[in-house]
């Protein structure tokens, strides 16, 4: 028996491999930009003494003239922001993508396009009052989808997919905004339209109208809502920012394009809707038209096309505005980012702290030398704060290059005293946007652009691992493979593994290398590759025989068919949206033509009992945000606290489900009885107002130690086979998925138990052709038995209330035994408590899947060990394949459809949570593996003799 | 696979298959015409499951004209309860069909009527067609797989529409979850359009083959498309 370590290692082997290439994808594809919570303040001119330092808690009057004092101010290194005396209301009209061409016009055009001479306002505006209007280019940077723009908007950053904070799972903004700033002085804003911003930024609001944004089918409502409102604001004036986000001109192009008749309607509208507001603005009050992004020639947008970039920026001030020469020039390019210090400084605020942008001179009022000077220090005394600040918490950009920034920035700092006059005023401007232009472009190589060479090698090492891992299990006839893995096969490859990491570090400690990971992923995953070509090769007579020989049944052919099905759609959204109730679909047709193969009446009774499970875990599903109707209803955001009968439910089902068990478990039903009990109590004595929380709490950590020591124990040899270790090992994390999942959702646990129960039965009564022993354990893990038990435990991540977005990732499952951040080792209990939650059934369904082979009377417990142990190999591999298939899959769609809309709000949440699911199974598997191995060898060898 | 011995019975299965492909077209046509294509899941379009039902009684009068008159004596003697009991099979089995399509995914407490209105086609097209011609024993016992149905040429012609129709159903549920907001995506139109595209496909796939069977006995080359046909059909 050689091979049974062999066969584990091996395991480990492809673990290693599959994950391996998927961290290095991850490493490529997934751009991050570290969160901070730091806050600009700024220190109003009375807090400064004359001599321009801060005066503390001193109450001396000084007399001295405002302009003198900040002269003094300037002069002073290292000072604090000064609030900047001059301020002004503003109204931000903001018109969904809002492209730049939409609002040139030209009178000499004969046959206008639908979409263009519609906006005739702003070309008006800008020939009767030059001083009073301004029309720029608004770039955008990619991603451009709204969510993005309209946090980039705010905070003047450039915000990636991941970023990371404290709490990534809110849709909150962490970050210092400017809706912030406005408040952070007494000012107030009010809020009407889209309510992307009553979620980023909830509860700073004077007053707001937000409307669902996602039904982008619906071209007129929230337009004529924030319609009916802002004339009545435009005469209020108790607001200092007044956001108004219109959808409309979006949505007709997502509907119909920007060439239909629709999209001239809805820009006819803007013009007049513009006219009115114009007509209605104070003349001290500064208008900002802007669009967040623009769109292609057929409406979408997200992507980094030109078109999708050029968005539109017009301001308008009936006193007037400021700048002159080149900057003031219709068409010029500004970056959005420029936005959030413009906004910040037009209210008399300092930049919010993670802005990088310039300040927008041109579309200001007019201010003094003093004053523009002093908006330009805060400005950079901010990102000098940023780029110290940043330094701190991430390495993502290496300290040199920092270093050198901050002493550019520094040294631009100290200039500014020494300006007097008019020109010597423009160049610094000049000098100071190409500073901070080039700070941007470093932070955005770092945050906006993926590492495109690092992904295709992770696509191919996948591609590698699977491929040949298939022609193994696939091609290698069942008889022949102990033989196999008995040879030097695996303990030579994990020697050229281990010599080929050690050359890596050699090679890296001689400073030949510069990124070590890599290049170990990469050789290692080639060399396997070619280790695993190589055995294909030697055993090329038997795979081509079994394939020749070989005709697969329709329903195994189907099975395998739906696996790459519920894959290959992976690469859509909408299916990916509507994943749970697709894979219930295919388990269920794939479950019946194994019914019709065993055509039965009790196979029947038992699919329809899988299918009632399946309808019964509908409830659990929930939806998320792109489900309109169901997200609008309420049913999307799970609830903390659980109901009465939920609370009935979940009690009676693992207590069910524990009296059930025991009796067929001997001595270890105990144990499985204590811990369900401890869990109950859990529930029951820390529900509700009277509930005992710090009890419950206790209560919880009693069954995590029988838990644990019940897994300690599933390693006791009993000397029965491998059956009975391993349907104890199901119940317990069936146990521990119920104890994470909460009150709330641990009846859907219970179901997915049942829902594997029947399976197993179903592929237990499944019929052999040949009476051989062979034939009959070749039936058993035939392929198409791992690919349903694959798309079962796909199914089950959303059967138990998850669904692949962040915001569904539940926190409370790491609290409910006490708060582990008071212990030592607390993050990595976190982490465990919260993947358990999101990934415990895979891990649960992966370590059953030996007994798929083992189970009932017909199982593979009838032949020898060894037979035994490679049919429960064989399986397993092909179990964890199927994971790496989907894997693979949503990688390739992550990477076809990296500048797609959904990008960031579909594909690649898929792609964490499927890679997180893999690695669950991968891990599940390996431990189901290894106990079918521990129990198996002596005691079925002494039956068979 | 057909057998080419009993002339009488293939031309009576292609006729029968020939009128299918016209008259359901036909229906569908005047149906979408009418503009009415999108409310197939209402009560209101219950006409359409009346003619399909008319339709396919008299294609198996046709195809049971001819059968000897034994049997017809056998079935003449109680014909009153010979219906009820069949009534009552098939409502059985539209019940059965109703509680598999909400397994598979339907919604649970709402769309009853969409639903009813589904599973009573399937009915219609596939186990009415079985009970008409063979009567409700024989058909139970097609069922539950107790008979084969062994070189009875229209029974395996009756099978094979009843599985494509399932099929096409089952094929059309793939449409539903994208996000095209097309009016032919609401619960159950593009089933029902499925269901009656694969029953549609089933009879043109007979007649073909039936031709090509009767042409391949003067072109033997021609035996090759036969195979792949019958390859195709089962499959299953």
């Amino acid at each position: 028996m050689r091979e049974k370590w062999n066969f584990i290692l091996y395991l480990v082997w492809f673990t290693y491999l599959i994950l391996s290439a998927v961290l290095m994808f991850g490493h490529g594809f997934l751009l991050s930009r570290k969160t901070l919570s730091d806050v600009t303040e700024c220190v109003s001119l009375d807090k400064f003494g004359c001599d321009g330092r801060e005066k503390g808690n001193a109450t001396v009057m000084e007399i001295c003239a405002e302009d003198e004092k900040i002269r003094r101010i300037l002069a002073v290194p290292g000072g604090p922001l000064a609030c900047v005396p001059q301020r002004s209301r503003v109204v931000f009209l903001l018109v969904d993508a809002l492209r730049y061409d939409f609002t040139e016009y030209d009178a000499g055009l004969k046959k206008p396009l639908p979409y263009q001479n519609r906006l005739p306002v702003m070309h008006e505006m800008l020939d009767k009052w030059p001083e009073r209007t301004r029309l720029f280019r608004f770039m955008a940077d990619p991603p451009t989808t709204t969510l993005q723009r309209v946090k980039a908007l705010a905070t003047g950053s450039l915000p990636t997919f991941i970023d990371a904070s404290s709490n990534f799972a809110a849709m909150e903004l962490q970050e210092d905004s400017v809706i912030d700033q406005v408040t952070r002085n007494g000012g107030k804003a009010v809020l009407l339209g889209d309510d992307t911003w009553a979620r980023l930024m909830p509860g700073k609001w004077l007053r707001s109208h937000a409307m669902y944004s996602f039904h982008t089918w619906d071209l007129d409502t929230v337009d004529l809502e924030v319609d009916s409102k802002i004339y009545d604001e435009l005469k209020k004036d108790d607001w200092d920012l007044l956001v108004a986000h219109y959808l409309g001109v979006d949505h007709a192009g997502h509907r119909y394009g920007p060439n239909h008749a629709e999209m001239t309607r809805k820009l006819d509208e803007t013009n007049s809707r513009l006219k009115k507001v114009i007509e209605l603005l104070p003349p001290d009050v500064l208008l900002f038209v802007v669009g967040d992004h623009g769109m292609t020639e057929t409406g979408d947008h997200g992507g980094e096309s030109r078109a999708e970039r050029t968005a539109a920026y017009f301001a308008y001030r009936g006193a007037g505005l400021g700048g002159s020469g080149a900057d003031i020039a219709t068409g010029r390019e500004v970056q959005q980012t420029d936005l959030a210090p413009t906004l910040s400084a037009a209210l008399g605020r300092p930049p919010p702290a993670p802005s990088l942008g310039n300040l927008l001179l041109p579309v200001l009022p007019k201010s003094s030398t003093t004053h523009t000077l002093l908006q330009l220090t805060n400005n950079l005394k901010q990102i000098t704060q940023y780029l110290i600040r940043y330094g701190e918490e991430s390495q993502q950009i290496s300290l040199d290059r920092l270093a050198q920034l901050i002493n550019a920035t520094r040294e631009q700092l100290d200039k500014a005293a020494l300006i007097d006059t008019e020109d010597e005023l423009n160049n610094y401007i000049t000098d100071v946007r190409a500073l901070v232009d080039n700070i941007r472009n470093v932070f955005r190589e770092v945050w906006v652009e993926f590492d495109s060479l690092s992904m295709l090698r992770a696509l191919l090492l996948l591609l590698l691992a699977i491929f040949f891992n298939w022609l193994i299990t696939e091609g290698i006839p069942m008889e022949r493979l102990p033989h196999v893995f008995a040879g030097t096969f695996v303990p030579y490859g994990l020697t050229a593994m281990a010599l080929c990491i050690s050359v890596c570090y050699t090679a890296y400690y001689m400073k030949y290398l510069e990124d070590l990971e890599h290049a170990i992923i990469l050789s290692t995953g080639l060399i396997s590759g070619g280790f695993t070509c190589v055995l294909v090769l030697i055993h090329w007579d038997g795979i081509t025989q079994r394939w020749c020989e070989g005709r697969s049944l329709f329903y195994e052919r189907f099975a395998r068919a739906s696996l790459v099905a519920s894959a290959a759609v992976l690469v859509s959204n909408s299916y990916i949206i509507e994943e749970g109730a697709g894979l219930s679909f295919l388990f269920l047709s794939v479950l019946a033509l194994m019914v019709f193969n065993i055509s039965n009446v009790k196979a029947l009774v038992i699919w329809a009992g899988c299918g009632v499970a399946l309808a019964v875990s509908r409830l659990y599903r929930g939806c998320r945000e792109e489900q309109g109707d169901c997200w609008t209803a309420g049913a999307g955001v799970p609830t903390g606290q659980a109901s009465r009968a939920a609370l009935v439910l979940a009690l009676g089902s693992v207590a069910a489900v524990v009296a059930v068990a025991r009796r067929h478990v001997g001595w270890r039903g105990y144990g499985i009885v204590v811990a369900g009990l401890f869990a109950c109590a859990h529930w029951a004595v820390g529900w509700g107002s009277l509930g005992s929380p710090s009890r419950s709490r206790l209560l919880a950590r009693g069954s995590w130690l029988v838990i644990g020591t019940m897994f300690a124990l599933l390693f006791k040899r009993d000397g029965q086979g491998a059956t009975l270790p391993l349907i104890v090992c199901s119940l317990l994390f069936y146990i521990a998925n119920s104890l994470v999942l909460g009150a709330a959702y641990a009846p859907s646990a219970a179901i997915a138990l049942v829902l594997g129960f029947l399976a197993l039965n179903i592929v237990s009564m499944l019929k052999s052709d040949g009476g051989s022993k062979y034939s009959l354990v070749s039936q058993r893990c035939n392929s198409s038995v791992a690919c349903m038990w694959a798309l079962l435990a796909s199914y089950n991540f959303y059967g138990t209330g998850h669904h692949a977005t962040l915001g569904h990732v539940r926190w409370a499952p790491a609290f409910h035994a006490g708060d582990p951040n008071y212990l030592d080792i607390g993050p990595p209990i976190t982490a465990f408590l919260v993947a358990l939650e999101l990934f415990g059934m895979p891990l649960m369904f992966g370590a059953a899947v030996p007994l798929l082979a083992l189970w009932g009377r017909a199982g593979a417990t009838a032949v020898g060990p060894r037979t035994q142990l490679a049919a429960v190999f064989s399986l397993c591999l092909k179990f964890a394949l199927c994971f790496a298939i989907r894997v693979f899959v949503s990688a390739i769609s992550a990477t076809v459809h990296c500048r797609h809309l959904m990008i960031w709000g579909v594909f690649t949440p898929k792609l964490l949570f499927e890679s997180g699911a893999c690695a669950a199974a991968l891990l599940g598997t390996l431990l189901g593996a290894v106990l079918a191995a521990w129990h198996v060898a002596p005691a079925p060898a002494a039956r068979s003799s | 696979m057909f057998s080419l011995t009993n002339h009488l019975e293939l031309r009576r299965i292609t006729i029968s298959s020939l009128i299918t492909c016209i008259y359901l077209p036909s229906i569908v046509t005047v149906v979408s015409y009418k503009g009415l294509l999108y409310s197939v899941g209402n009560a209101s379009s219950f006409y359409i499951l009346v003619l399909i039902f008319i339709a396919e009684l008299l294609k198996s009068f046709y195809l049971n004209s001819n059968n000897d008159i034994q049997a017809k004596k056998k079935q003449s003697k109680n014909k009153a309860g010979d219906i009820i009991r069949s009534f009552v099979f098939l409502l059985c089995v539209k019940f059965c069909f109703f509680v598999g399509i909400i397994l598979f995914g339907a919604p649970v407490l709402d769309c009853h009527e969409e639903t009813l209105m589904l599973s009573t086609l399937l009915t219609l097209l596939t186990v009415f067609p079985l009970i008409v011609h063979t009567g409700v024993e024989t058909s139970m016992q097609l069922l539950f797989g107790l008979k084969n149905y062994g070189k009875d040429t229209i029974i395996e012609m009756l099978v094979n529409n009843a599985l494509l129709t399932i099929c096409g159903a089952w094929l059309g549920a793939v449409v539903i979850p994208l996000d095209w907001n097309t009016p032919w995506q609401v619960w159950p139109i593009p089933c029902y359009l499925g269901a009656i595209g694969g029953f549609l496909l089933s009879n043109v796939l007979t007649v073909l083959k039936v031709t090509l069977m009767s042409a391949a006995q003067k072109y033997p080359a021609l035996n090759v498309l036969v195979h792949v046909l019958n390859r195709f059909q089962t499959s299953k």
